[in-house]
């Protein structure tokens, strides 16, 4: 019941919404849902700590490694939620761009993101993760501006193409199922497929077929390169609570659906093929990114391109695997939700304070916006894995282990791409926070919605920096046991 | 015996030929809603161009004059391979699908000389026209012709036609699919019908086959129409022999030839309304998306070809 | 019902030669229109085949999938992309990059390649080369379309040519996955081209052109 509890609530949400065409109620009411929403992912956590899985059903489960999800995803929702709640003040009343169907869109997002989380079926996850890509194109063009609709017709374009690729690999590992004895109703089922996983190994081909599919089909939805065009425009011209979900929340569906995957093939045929695509897909991701982070002159979308190195980065983690290896990959999906959305936060209040998002048209930040720098600067410290931020300890777990494996290329090209990256933020950082400002903006100081999230934002980073909450290592311990 | 029924049959195709382009001039106008003209017509634009006078422009040369002759000539052995009821043209002999392939283009090539001779602007324009048209429609001619041949080990149109007699209906391959796409356009591209070139037109500037026999009159356009004629009707009855040959005879019985005669009969008659089907509802191409057209049935004979090595049917 | 067998029998094995001709002339078709009955015709035989295939294996499930793979890929979709044509005021010219000979050459060379990647494949699975080559063909096919078709109406029908190659792949294959997953499958595709036909118009509203090729703004 509570699984499903957990998914009716943000669907008769999106439903509910569109009938509150106040703006301020549409709000309430909104924050009413989400709290509601996380209440329930806070209770399905606690659940699968106490009773191991969650079964409803023959397509719903929940295990330690969805748990860990779920609260990411709960998380990051709720700072998103939060800071939307004054983001709207914003936005223009239009036809399609009004307050109600921001939130009505978001929850159905919502909806189908918890869902992949939850799928016990293979299929129903791709379902779910072809239904991300629908719930969010409209939300990434919701501006209707020039921008706006060509990066929603990209993303459009680009992530059904990767996603129908990744269908073709799930039914190649369907055939393969079948083919070595799995019932055909089981042989989507991850249970089945985990336990009937060491008697596939005779079709070594027709698995490896199956994984390259998927992760070139779930990869662009993760945003690997060279599969991931869509990602910088759409993080750009969505609204900036979108980005922060798309950028949080939706990149580590995509990982998380990568996972299962990799897991069931794995237990088959050995980790080495999947892991070195994994290495090469991260590795590429990683570098690409992280040079192309130098040359960028839109706030946002040097954000964006951040976001791609550090899915590279969880693919090196998971692609070295081990104890540590996937403890950080585990432990930096969460890490980078939270600076990726306080990065998103402060950038939204550069855009409505000084109207523009490009680095070249602002200077003298820190005098104009003083509290909004601070966030900025703390986030940028974070994202680029300095300590005492939280991002420092799962990149330092990756790494150690990669050491451990004698992986010398990766280690590397790891630490050229940290180094590169970090003088790239502080190049940027510094034109924007120095030197004469060149507008006065509207309002220098933070409203309480804004500031109370990227406040929580940076003290979760700090406190992770410091050391994992027990609750968190449980959890991870949890969800690692999963993919043994 | 059998030579009778060989001359028989080269003589039904060039004597039938006629009748062919009446059936489809009647058919066209009927779809157009006109009552059309006799189907004998060409019979009689014939025998009144054969009681005309050859009028020679002066600047030309002998080639001129004997052009028609030469294409007459080339078009009747063409005739003469290529079976109607019988499974065995009259010319039959290994190899002959190049000679047919090379026939058309010796008749084709003094025509162009002949046109060039005349002197008149128009018949330049056509003869470099045609060549174009020509040229690029020998590549899918010869490469579906091939891809047949190679599917049915023999080289000489007779065998094909008896191999494919020996096939079912119902086994499509894909190379006698593209086979056949490829060799309907190609078929198109040679006879000067649509979507290539207008048989009716009176605007120069838009003929291909027309413009060349302008300056031609007398005994000499009768023997070119003819040619022409002949050349429609033996491409119809290649279509036919190397796809759907089957109701020919396989005995010397009358019995036997007169229901395969009925049978090609039918066919042709099917053929030549699908024809006027594409004439009346196509186009024509402009003369730069010809080679487009053209390029098209070569990549489909060229697959075709690849395919007789894939598919081992 | 011998004749039913008959029938069946032939439609599977020689469907793929008309899947290969449709794409074929996919290849050369210059009009949206032309462009969208050729995958009306090419769904016909993906339904005829399901048909077939469900009479084979005697199961009910199939002929299921049949019929919404008729009722949507055969008759909906095609309507819809008309009324979309129409009211979208677009230009009927599909604004290839590549000349029909070249894409015809490409496409030929894509069957090729889809016959090459099956004779590895095949002896894996018991399953008609031909088909599968036809279905990979499908997919390949449908991903140079998208590509070389500048116009937004071109490269949602190379998604779809796209789908139908997947889904036949999984026919051929698998006798079909679990019937709750094809009907989301297919539900999935039809939101997909809802919303798709949404940006359409935003594109239109926003750009005043359809031509994919000049939404060049962000890049880098």
């Amino acid at each position: 019941m509570i699984l499903l509890s957990s998914l009716a609530i943000p669907l008769l949400g999106a439903g509910l919404m569109l009938g509150f065409a106040n703006a301020k109620i549409a709000t309430r009411l909104a924050l009413l849902i989400g709290a509601a929403e996380i209440a329930s992912l806070g209770a399905i956590v606690w659940q699968v700590h106490i009773r191991g899985v969650l079964q409803e059903g023959r397509y719903l489960r929940a295990d330690g490694l969805s748990a860990f999800f779920l609260l990411s995803i709960a998380f990051v929702f709720g700072l998103v939620l939060v800071y939307s709640s004054g983001y709207l003040r914003h936005m223009g009343e239009g036809r399609f761009t009004s307050a109600r169907w921001f939130y009505s869109l978001v929850f159905l997002f919502l909806f189908t993101m918890i869902t992949v989380c939850l799928s016990a079926n293979l299929g129903l996850m791709w379902i779910m993760m072809e239904g991300t890509t629908l719930a969010s194109a409209l939300l990434v063009g919701f501006y209707n501006t020039e921008g706006a609709v060509e990066a929603g017709w990209k993303y459009l374009m680009v992530c059904t193409v990767g996603i129908a690729f990744a269908l073709f690999g799930t039914i190649v590992l369907y055939l393969a199922a079948v083919k070595d004895g799995v019932k055909s109703a089981d042989a989507l089922d991850w249970l089945s497929l985990m336990t009937a996983a060491p008697r596939m190994a005779g079709d070594g081909h027709l698995l490896k077929l199956a994984f390259v599919f998927v992760i070139v089909g779930y990869g662009t939805k993760i945003g690997f390169v060279p599969m991931h065009s869509w990602l910088p425009d759409a993080h750009t011209e969505a609204p900036t609570p979108i980005s922060a979900l798309l950028s949080g929340v939706l990149l580590n569906c995509a990982m998380y659906a990568l996972m299962r995957y990799d897991a069931i093939i794995s237990h088959a045929i050995g980790s080495g093929f999947p892991h070195a695509l994994l290495l090469i897909f991260g590795v590429m991701s990683m570098v690409v990114a992280g040079l192309l982070i130098l040359v960028q002159r839109n706030l946002k979308r040097l954000m964006a391109y951040s976001s791609v190195e550090h899915m590279g980065i969880i693919a090196i983690g998971l692609g070295v695997g081990g104890p540590l290896g996937l403890w950080g990959a585990l432990l930096h999906t969460f890490n980078h939700s939270v600076a990726k959305s306080l990065l998103f936060f402060s950038a939204g209040n550069v855009r409505h304070n000084l109207g523009t998002l490009r680095m070249d048209g602002i200077s003298g930040m820190s005098r104009t916006l003083p509290q909004t720098s601070a966030a900025l600067v703390v986030g940028s410290l974070a994202i680029v894995g300095l300590p005492p931020f939280g991002l420092f300890i799962s990149e330092f777990a990756i790494l150690s282990e990669a050491f451990t494996q004698a992986r010398y290329l990766v280690v590397t090209l790891f630490l050229i791409t940290l180094s590169v990256v970090f003088g790239g933020f502080a190049h940027h950082l510094f034109k924007l926070l120095c030197g004469q400002p060149v507008r006065q903006p509207e309002r220098s100081r933070l409203i309480p919605s804004e500031y109370t999230v990227m406040g929580i934002a940076a003290f979760c980073l700090l406190l992770f920096g410091a050391r994992v909450p027990y609750v968190f290592r449980v959890l991870l311990q949890d969800a690692m046991a999963v993919l043994r | 015996m059998k030579l009778v029924i060989n001359l028989l049959q080269a003589l039904m195709l060039i004597l039938g030929a006629p009748l062919v382009r009446g059936v489809i001039s009647r058919v066209k106008a009927r779809l157009q809603r006109r009552r059309g003209a006799s189907i004998w017509r060409p019979y009689s634009d014939l025998f009144k161009l054969l009681r005309k006078e050859d009028l020679v422009p002066p600047t030309s040369s002998v080639v001129f004059r004997i052009a028609p002759a030469l294409l007459l000539g080339a078009t009747a052995c063409v005739a003469a391979f290529v079976p109607v009821v019988w499974p065995i043209g009259l010319l039959a002999s290994r190899g002959d699908l190049f000679l047919l392939v090379y026939f058309l283009a010796f008749g084709r090539f003094f025509l162009s000389l002949g046109a060039f001779d005349g002197g008149s602007a128009f018949g330049g324009m056509g003869a470099s026209r045609e060549a174009l048209v020509s040229s690029l429609a020998e590549t899918p001619f010869l490469l579906a012709l091939t891809a047949i041949a190679i599917l049915a080990s023999h080289a000489d149109i007779s065998g094909m036609i008896g191999w494919t007699l020996q096939q079912s209906f119902f086994n499509i391959s894909t190379v006698h699919i593209l086979a056949f796409t490829s060799l309907a356009m190609v078929v198109l591209a040679e006879t000067g019908r649509m979507p290539i070139d207008n048989p009716t037109t009176h605007l120069e500037l838009t003929m291909i086959h027309e413009a060349m026999v302008l300056e031609y009159s007398g005994p000499s356009l009768a023997l070119i129409e003819a040619a022409s004629a002949v050349k429609l009707h033996a491409m119809l009855a290649l279509l036919i022999g190397l796809f759907m040959p089957w109701g020919m005879a396989s005995s010397y019985s009358g019995g036997e030839l007169g229901l395969a005669f009925i049978f090609y009969a039918a066919k042709v008659a099917g053929l030549i309304f699908v024809l006027a089907l594409i004439e009346s509802g196509v186009a024509k191409l402009r003369m730069y998306l010809v080679p487009d057209f053209l390029g098209v049935a070569s990549a489909l004979s060229a697959l075709a070809v690849i395919f007789t090595m894939l598919v081992k049917r | 019902m011998g004749l039913v067998a008959i029938a069946t029998s032939k439609i599977l094995s020689s469907f793929s030669v008309f899947l290969f001709l449709s794409i074929l002339l996919l290849a050369v078709a210059r009009r949206i229109s032309t462009n969208v009955l050729l995958f009306g015709v090419q769904s016909a035989v993906i339904t005829a085949e399901v048909f077939a295939t469900g009479f084979q294996e005697k199961l009910a499930e199939i002929y299921v999938v049949a019929a919404m793979v008729f009722v949507i890929k055969v008759m909906l979709i095609p309507r819809a992309f008309f009324v979309l044509t129409k009211k979208l005021k677009t230009v009927h010219d599909v604004k290839a990059s590549t000349t029909p000979t070249q894409s015809v050459f490409i496409v030929a060379f894509l069957i090729y390649l889809s016959y090459a990647a099956v004779q590895s494949y095949g002896q894996e699975v018991r399953v008609p080369e031909d088909g599968l080559a036809a279905a990979v063909a499908l997919i390949l096919t449908g991903a140079f379309l998208m590509v070389s078709r500048r116009k937004a109406l071109m490269q949602m029908l190379g998604l779809l040519v796209m789908e139908n190659g997947i889904f036949l792949a999984a026919l051929l294959t698998t006798f079909g996955m679990p019937l709750v997953i094809e009907i989301g499958i297919f539900f999935d595709i039809l939101v997909g081209l809802l919303l798709m036909g949404i940006f359409t118009f935003r594109i239109r509203d926003t750009f005043d052109h359809l031509d994919v090729s000049k939404l060049r703004r962000l890049r880098g």
